[in-house]
């Protein structure tokens, strides 16, 4: 057995890896129960020993990995405080954003066993939330795209510009429209504490989507 | 105007970043799964040739 602390090199990477690994399974399945692509492309796989969606299209699958690469620098220094997906109709405006709220709690010493079986089985609920996220939530109007935002601070943003240049893949900053929706409805859907991190999931809904 | 990631200006302001490139549209991964359907129905016409 493994034991990790917070001073190894690593452990940052370990956490940021699995909260990506997380977030590409989340981002899909959000895609899928919210309709923003048809549903042929999506395949049923096992993630977390649970059932989920993933795309098999090649240029939306680039896409997710490509902005997933340059949020991981964040996450591994604990810098990205949220991660969120926002669903917006045709006039580019917020209908829905995914909120995943994160932070790395303090932390001295943890088991390797601990950090795979127990965080896996966290996670598992997440994705179960959202998998049936759909009941809670109105219909989002047709034509609807989406993007990713990471909420961070401007002196983190120096660790995602060698990954920028290497993916082809620049970010800047979101406009206000992008960042803040009227009078949204909120829906929690799922908080976990564990050693490594914590994050809780909500929905902010548009009380008018059409 | 957007602002661009601008580094030498860096303080602990706290930022809202998105990429600058857009997710296929929905129309575009139509196409795409169109197409693929077409393939994959004349891949099984010449298996059954």
């Amino acid at each position: 057995m493994t034991t990790l602390t917070r001073q190894d090199l690593n452990f940052g990477q370990v956490v940021a890896d699995i909260l990506c690994e997380f977030l590409e399974v989340a981002i899909h399945l959000i895609l899928y129960v919210r309709e923003v692509y048809p549903s042929g492309i999506f395949q049923k796989r096992k993630k977390y020993n649970v059932p989920v969606q993933m795309s098999c299209h090649p240029e939306l699958n680039q896409y997710i990995q490509d902005t997933l690469h340059c949020v991981k620098p964040l996450i591994e220094k604990n810098d990205a405080e949220k991660v969120v997906v926002v669903i917006m109709d045709k006039e580019h405006h917020p209908v829905e954003r995914f909120v995943f709220e994160m932070s790395q709690p303090p932390l001295l010493s943890i088991s390797s066993d601990t950090l795979l079986s127990h965080v896996e089985q966290l996670l598992r609920a997440f994705i179960l939330k959202i998998s049936v996220c759909d009941a809670v939530l109105n219909n989002n109007p047709p034509g609807c795209s989406f993007t990713v935002l990471v909420h961070t601070r401007d002196a983190a943003t120096r660790n995602m510009e060698k990954i920028q240049v290497i993916k082809d893949f620049p970010w800047i900053v979101a406009d206000e429209q992008e960042v803040h929706m009227q009078e949204p409805r909120l829906i929690p859907l799922k908080t976990m504490t564990s050693d490594i991190v914590k994050m809780q999931l909500y929905v902010e809904e548009r009380a008018q989507k059409t | 105007g957007r602002a661009e990631l601008d580094p030498s200006s860096a303080s602990d302001k706290k930022v809202v970043l998105l990429p600058c490139k857009n997710p296929p549209s929905r129309q575009r991964v139509q196409l795409w799964l169109e197409a693929r359907k077409q393939y994959e129905s004349l891949q099984r016409g010449r298996r059954r040739e």
